[in-house]
């Protein structure tokens, strides 16, 4: 194992981190023993034949440190020094080797971890990192060698969903972010099941009635008007019709019944926790709902969920916990429910990857109560079809940059290609701009 | 400041429209034709200036909220004239209060103090879920109303001292006990990046660090103060820098600073774009280095505000000399922000046809103005109830019109006095996706179809926006292309191509026309405005 880390860290130390190569492939947990010394996982299932991706985004800036702990050797020293009151205790963690120990406030992820399916990349970030969220967010969405007007997923879209009459292909469960707009396709955005059609009113009676013609008036509003002449007609234009196109497919598909999970999700009345939340639109609300897509087999390929409450500026020894819990929570319950699912093609748990990432992890040092922002972060894939284990080396505590922040050890895009090549099977430098090697975790 | 030295000499009707969407929420046709006989420089600076009288406006107040608070067992729904609750011990809650500001932004004699109160809260966004207190929220709201015309940086000083932003970005947890504590920089990054510089703009992380520094210590009193078991629930507060003092306020806490530590303000000096202060009275205990960012940084500052405005009133897409043009323009007149806009208002560049029709609107002024357009004015609307108590006012139910669809402007992508973050909502096309164009066509149903439900125990029917299709049409249509027009005039949307036009109609009016006032006309009126607001051309303005 040390032999591993320091390989990894050779490398990030010197071009690796710098060009955007990848530490490629060593880390995974499929050896001859498990994780912690039990008996080893079982191994990745093959690329199912019609793969789906689920991106969960963590806004506001998701601190690293809490969360992939600092336990051993000089980065522990570092972490402790740096975070008097708010570093978090060896014991309460597990360890993943390599001197690191998962915070297990992150509910359900040692348990995923031990399964084998789960990937970290702790350290994920850019060069030149910026601490502004919207810059960063907008930058890491971008998701190109130089960044444009696009997202790594609009130009997915643009290469792999027809331009009309296949609105369902990409879901968003929560607004729409820059990097699920391309040149030709958006994504559609839903963000309830509920009274999703034309006219879509809020009670039971309005003076119209029989609306169903004002249908054909709505279509008309788009197929008779031409080439939009503006920004804001032309994005008025592609929602609209975009809306239009999806509300028949989709409600034909979503039914008026709702799926009830196989598993309780955080915030169901009969969650082990009652302490964990579920909001509207909460992340655990996102899951279900997409869950429940999956289940009824509709045509998607990619959904985005969006979660938040990251910036923990203040109160991060109150809310951070909560914020991993919930996070985890939701993770595991949605993993475990997609395996009861089964769809026209295949097991969902088979056919599903998911990851994550937030626009950057926090400082090191702790300001009085909270962190401020930082630089390196923490993503993560988890799937059956994934090989467990550390695919980033932990950034060095002990080598910072002149802010105080940590350096970055792999590239982000790294990531993105590893998805593009390996999970849904499209050229990712055709999609990126650049090429990015594989982290080997597919 | 060429592009905006030619004046706008005489304006048309159309002008006039322009100018109401962009600076107000919208004027009906008839009024539009008024204000375009009077000269423009006189007409633009008192619509700026605020000076139209509000007396009725706070008079009509008790009975603003239209809603259906429900009755229980035998007790009848409460469909009746309420005052909004906006205090603590309501306790008031964000629906209310969303209601409550849409509510005077559509009855308000002066619309362009609630457009400009609008721009602030989304230059400045201040989010309700994470400050907890609606009566804080609203008191930063109604600062950018009485500094928001003022000079910039008495109205930056103002925020960052404001409650509900020292909560929503932990000026009150920037705190040191002890020398070697390290200050909270969340304020300090954001005022430069969001809300004075622009990113990375003429700043760096040790400016932030020392402008965190310089603001350690301040906090509030929460006054007001209903229930003494509950210290988080007040109605008011107070800036005051904690140094070490004795509460100057017996009866009230400190809200977030702890009184038995000596002080919790650094000591010393900071630096700040390369000027050294004191961090004691000699800069107003940090108050000074807010000052620093418009002197120290002026022309980057100006640059920004103008790149801000310039998007929120006229144009999304505007060359970089046009930019710095108004730049100039705020320099010139010393960061007054309503002098500044009023030189806007009066150019011959503001009125150029381009730029009509080339912004989305946003979705509370676009709900707002529909709402203006197709509903009574504030004394219209009170006559029923002036003639009969009995009567409910014929308000705009906005509370009911949130509440019913678990949160209309949330849904539109607006969730008013309450964005996710610091840097509010994206505008222009980020107002647009398939989801908040799907909320949007809910609210045209809401408002042209005059949706209602239910009623109370005595089987009267609620509407949410008590519409008359007569009020739309004050001279009687001739024909269906009549009733097209008439209501194309008043809801003013980008011009809409004929053969849309031809579509619509043929759907609409299978059979001749007749203005006869039976419901199937009405019906086929209420079609028409619905999809016309349903178009893309209407959510342009």
């Amino acid at each position: 194992m040390s032999k591993r880390r320091e390989f990894l860290q050779t490398l990030a130390a010197g071009s690796a981190a710098m060009t955007g190569l990848a530490c490629g492939g060593g880390g995974a947990v499929t050896a001859s023993s498990g994780p912690g010394g039990g008996p080893p996982p079982p191994p990745p299932t093959p690329a199912p034949t019609s793969p789906i991706l689920v991106i969960i985004t963590a806004e506001g800036g998701m601190d690293l440190l809490d969360a992939l702990v600092p336990i051993g050797g000089a980065n522990a020293g570092a972490y402790q020094n740096l975070r008097p009151t708010l570093k978090v205790n060896p014991a309460a963690t597990t360890d993943l080797g390599s001197n690191i120990g998962l915070n297990n406030a992150f509910a359900g992820m040692a348990a995923l971890h031990q399964q084998g399916r789960v990937a970290w990349l702790p350290g994920i970030g850019m060069p030149n990192p910026t601490l502004s969220h919207f810059l960063a967010a907008d930058l890491w969405w971008q998701g190109s060698a130089v960044p444009g007007g696009t997202g790594w997923m609009g130009r997915y879209a643009d290469l792999a969903f027809a331009r009309s009459g296949d609105p369902l292909r990409g879901i968003s469960t929560d607004g729409l972010p820059l990097g699920l707009q391309g040149v030709d396709r958006n994504f559609v955005n839903i963000s309830s099941p509920d009274t999703y059609r034309f006219p879509s009113t809020r009670s039971e009676w309005g003076s119209v009635e029989d609306p169903v013609p004002l249908r054909a008036g709505f279509t008309d509003g788009f197929a008779l008007s031409g080439t939009p002449g503006s920004s804001g007609l032309k994005a008025a234009m592609e929602s609209g019709q975009l809306y239009d196109q999806a509300q028949s497919l989709f409600s034909n598909l979503i039914g008026t019944s709702r799926r009830t999970p196989s598993v309780p999700y955080p915030g169901d009345a009969t969650y082990p926790d009652a302490t964990l939340r579920d909001g509207y639109r909460h992340l655990s609300y996102q899951l279900k709902f997409i869950a429940e897509m999956v289940a009824k087999d509709l045509p998607s390929q990619v959904f985005v969920a969006t979660t938040g409450g990251f910036d923990t500026h203040s109160n991060h020894a109150r809310d951070f916990p909560l914020l991993l819990k919930e996070m985890g929570a939701s993770l595991s319950a949605f993993y475990a429910d997609l395996a009861s699912i089964s769809t026209a093609k295949g097991n969902a748990q088979d056919r599903v990857l998911i990851i994550g990432w937030s626009e950057f992890g926090r400082r090191v040092r702790e300001n009085n109560g909270g962190l401020d922002h930082g630089t390196a972060g923490l993503g993560y894939a988890i799937g059956k079809g994934v090989k467990g284990g550390l695919y980033s080396n932990f950034p060095d505590l002990t080598s910072l940059d002149s802010n105080g922040n940590m350096k970055f050890t792999t590239d982000f895009r790294n990531l993105y290609a590893t998805v593009l090549d390996k999970w849904l099977g499209v050229s990712s430098r055709t999609v990126l701009g650049g090429s990015y090697p594989n982290l080997g975790f597919l | 400041m060429a592009t905006f030295d030619a004046l706008k000499s005489t304006w048309t009707p159309d002008d006039v429209l322009h100018f109401g969407r962009r600076a107000g929420f919208g004027l009906k046709p008839e009024a539009a034709a008024t204000l375009a006989m009077r000269a423009i420089g006189t007409t633009v600076d008192a619509w700026v200036d605020g000076s139209a009288d509000e007396a009725a406006l706070t008079a009509a107040l008790p009975l603003a909220n239209v809603v259906d608070y429900p009755g229980y067992g035998n007790e009848p729904d409460q469909w009746a004239p309420h005052p909004f609750n906006l205090r603590v011990e309501h306790p008031a809650d964000l629906t209310e209060a969303q209601g409550y500001w849409v509510w005077r932004m559509q009855y308000a004699p002066n619309p362009f103090t609630e457009k400009l109160a609008l721009y602030w809260h989304q230059h400045f966004a201040t989010g309700a879920k994470k400050v907890d207190n609606i009566p804080l929220m609203l008191k930063q709201i109604q600062l950018f109303r009485s500094l928001g015309r003022g000079p910039f940086g008495d109205l930056l000083l103002a925020v960052s001292q404001d409650p509900a932003m020292m909560i929503w970005l932990d000026t009150v947890q920037n705190k040191v006990e002890k020398a070697s504590d390290v200050p909270n920089e969340n304020y300090a990054r954001e005022v430069l990046e969001l809300y004075s510089l622009g990113i990375d703009n003429g700043y760096n992380q040790q400016d932030i660090t020392e402008l965190a520094k310089a603001l350690t210590g301040w906090d509030y009193i929460g006054r007001d103060f209903p229930d003494p078991k509950n210290p988080y629930y007040y109605n008011d507060a107070e800036f005051i820098v904690y140094r070490g003092q004795a509460n100057p306020y017996p009866d009230h806490p400190w809200l977030h600073g702890y009184a038995m530590l000596p002080n919790q303000r650094k000591s010393g000096t900071f630096t700040l774009f390369g000027v050294t202060l004191d961090l004691g009275a000699d800069s107003h205990y940090g108050a000074d280095a807010i000052r620093l960012i418009l002197t120290q940084r002026a022309q980057a500052c100006a640059g920004f505000l103008a790149q801000r405005l310039l998007h929120f009133f006229l144009s999304p897409e505007l060359p970089a000399n046009v930019v710095n043009d108004f730049r100039d323009v705020i320099l010139a007149n010393n960061f007054a922000i309503g002098r500044s806009l009023k030189v806007l208002f009066k150019s011959a560049y503001f009125y150029d046809p381009a730029h009509r029709f080339a912004l989305v609107e946003g979705p509370v002024a676009w709900s707002v103005r529909i709402a203006r357009l197709l509903m009574p004015d504030l004394a219209s609307a009170m006559a029923p109830y002036l003639q009969n108590p009995a009567n409910p006012p014929r308000f705009g139910a906005w509370s009911a019109f949130v509440n019913w669809d678990t949160s209309g402007f949330f849904n539109m992508g607006q969730d008013l006095l309450n964005p996710k973050g610091p840097n509010g909502w994206k505008e222009h096309g980020g107002w647009l996706n398939s989801d908040t164009y799907r909320h949007r066509t809910r609210t045209a149903y809401a408002l042209a179809a005059k949706e209602g439900r239910g009623d109370d125990h005595n089987h009267v029917p609620r509407f949410l926006f008590d519409t008359d299709i007569h009020e739309w049409f004050p001279a009687t249509p001739a024909s269906a292309l009549d009733v097209f027009n008439r209501l194309v005039a008043l809801l003013q949307p980008a011009p809409i191509p004929t053969g849309l036009r031809d579509a619509w109609l043929t759907l609409v009016w299978a059979k001749p026309f007749a203005w006869d006032g039976k419901p199937a006309t009405e019906d086929a009126v209420r079609r028409l405005a619905f999809l016309i607001l349903c178009s893309p051309q209407a959510q342009q303005h």
